[in-house]
């Protein structure tokens, strides 16, 4: 059977979820985050910090751990710039600190956790949403859950682009570097690197387009029926237990946020 | 015979050009017949295709005037993807062929029966026996984008075969094979003639198309010049003069003309230049 070949199977039962079920994890996740970053203590939005240590929980339980923490460097190197940047440069509130040339204000202080630990929650949650789920899964069951197929086409292929673009880019990138083209060092050599061997990639990118739009058409794109897949997306079973556990912890996040509020 | 395609006085102009593409093109596509398309590059043979298959007008814009009938039915009355079920179009360039949505080659041949809204069992069905047929059924597995162009021309070309229109209408499909390539190629399109489907090859190997074409149609500066049966047009020495590249053995019974050799017929496959060349050596032998 060669369908069978095609078809993607999962032994963990966390990253076996049906995908839109994923997805409304991420969506209460986010919503939680959204909540407890409006809870200051001391002025601080710290309730978020503990709150992020979810993310590796799940990640463990969906057996991605170790590709969920290598991910996350590189999103954490990103929230620090940005908790610098932000916790230094911004003024206003009460001065906590100052060593040397360096004011930390209490407003600096607070954007700076706020938006560096909310790049990680939302992030984290859409590393670990794509490291348990294929984007053909996702697009499938977007799909049968009513999403038009010319939209879910337009998602697929641009991921798949993306990915393509990286793997050209880095072809074109040893071929510079093989004419002499600085393309190792500091960000600012790498950038100027960059840059000008997108062109090429673009450039074919956007003549081919026309090609690509009727090589489709000739694949029956736009026939108005019923399409099928060979692709299966199929329940795990959990679905109904895991949402229901979102709910609840979502619902006691939402309570309690809204208690702080009207208690004096 | 019926005829699949016509063109009536056809001209087209693309977008902001004022010369045309095509010109004063007149002629029948009969159904069940192997039509070659030679021509220089630029005197409109892809134009030529996008007519038959309505992408010109309809994609490209552009100016049309006269009409082109596919099944009696002019192109731009068609509905949006119809004309898709019953002309199978394969382009010059491979690699935009890909969708872009499958990682597999199989899911990529699969891909526009899951359009058409086929079963999954008969998708498996079909698909297998396209990719034995074109030989591609050690790459299932693999990735499109990371084939040869050979490989992708190949599963391009599967990719429409699956859908099994009556009509193709193929464009260059063999500029990136090997020679053993373009002969399975070949063999590949005389098997879709034994199943009585209508083709138009657009092909710059005149040998091969010496040996399986019904028809030729000669195209120059966007007019078609000649059209007629394989025999006839590609022993015309005349075309020559065009730079129509002709068949090895038409060019050389044309030389063995101009040192007083004349044969009786214009060989065009190596099986009658050999059988014509025999006949004339017997016939001297038989004079001494
Ligand atoms: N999309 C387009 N827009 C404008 N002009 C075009 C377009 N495509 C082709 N042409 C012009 O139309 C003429 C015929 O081109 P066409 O592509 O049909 O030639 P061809 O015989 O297929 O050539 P080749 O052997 O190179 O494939 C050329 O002069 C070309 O410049
Ligand atoms: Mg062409």
């Amino acid at each position: 059977m060669w369908i069978e070949k095609f078809q993607i199977k999962k032994t963990n039962r966390v990253a076996a979820l049906y995908p839109t079920t994923k997805l409304w994890i991420v969506f209460f996740y986010s919503v939680c985050s959204l909540l407890l970053s409006t809870v200051n203590i001391m002025g601080i939005p710290l309730l978020i910090i503990p709150w992020f240590l979810v993310l590796p929980i799940l990640a463990t339980l969906s057996g991605v751990i170790s590709q969920f923490l290598k991910a996350m460097k590189k999103a954490a190197i990103i929230a620090i710039f940005i908790f610098l940047v932000q916790t230094f440069i911004i003024p206003g509130g009460d001065l906590l600190f100052h060593f040397g040339i360096l004011y930390i204000y209490s407003d600096g202080l607070h954007t700076g956790v706020s938006l560096s630990v909310s790049i990680l929650n939302i992030a984290g949650a859409f590393v670990w949403l794509f490291q348990t789920t294929e984007m053909k899964e996702l697009s499938r069951a977007l799909e049968d859950k009513g999403m038009n197929y010319k939209a879910s086409y337009i998602l697929l292929s641009t991921m798949q682009m993306i990915d393509l673009m990286g793997r050209n880019s880095k072809i074109i990138m040893n071929a510079q570097r093989a004419r002499g083209v600085e393309t190792q060092g500091n960000l600012f050599v790498r950038a100027k690197a960059f840059f000008p061997s997108m062109v090429p990639l673009i450039l074919s990118a956007i003549i081919s387009s026309d090609d690509r739009a009727l090589a489709l058409s000739s694949k029956g794109f736009e026939i108005k029926c019923k399409k099928t897949h060979i692709l299966n997306v199929e329940y795990s079973g959990n679905e109904t237990l895991a949402m229901v556990i979102c709910i609840i912890i979502t619902s006691i996040v939402a309570i309690g946020r809204v208690l702080l509020w009207i208690l004096p | 015979m019926d005829t699949a395609i016509e063109f009536k006085d056809v001209t087209y102009c693309y977008p902001l050009t004022k010369t045309p593409a095509v010109k004063n093109l007149s002629f029948k596509i009969e159904k069940g017949k192997f039509y070659g398309v030679i021509g220089a590059n630029g005197s409109g043979k892809t134009t030529l295709c996008a007519l038959m298959r309505g992408f010109a007008p309809d994609f490209y814009k552009g100016e049309l005037s006269g009409q082109v009938l596919v099944n009696g039915k002019s192109t731009i009355d068609y509905e949006n993807g119809e004309l898709a079920l019953r002309i199978g179009y394969v382009f010059q360039n491979p690699f935009n062929q890909i969708s872009g949505v499958k990682d597999s080659v199989f899911e990529e041949i699969a891909y526009g029966l899951e359009n058409l809204g086929v079963e999954p069992l008969e998708i498996e069905e079909r698909v297998v026996t396209i990719m034995e047929k074109t030989d591609i059924l050690h790459l299932a597995e693999k990735n499109p984008f990371e084939l040869s162009g050979g490989q992708q021309q190949r599963v391009a070309l599967a990719a429409i075969l699956v859908l099994g229109p009556d009509i193709f209408v193929i464009d260059e499909p063999t500029s990136q094979l090997d020679p053993e390539g373009t002969e399975s190629i070949f063999e590949i399109i005389k098997a879709m003639k034994k199943e009585q489907k209508t083709i138009i090859l657009v092909e710059h190997k005149v040998d091969l198309l010496a040996e399986s074409a019904d028809e030729i149609l000669v195209m120059a500066n966007g007019e078609l010049i000649k059209k007629g049966s394989t025999q006839e047009v590609l022993s015309d020495i005349f075309l020559m003069e065009q730079g129509i590249q002709l068949p090895q053995m038409a060019i050389l019974s044309n030389k063995l003309k101009q040192l007083g050799i004349g044969l009786p017929v214009t060989p065009i496959t190596e099986a009658q230049a050999t059988e014509v060349l025999q006949k004339i050596i017997k016939k001297k032998e038989g004079i001494q």
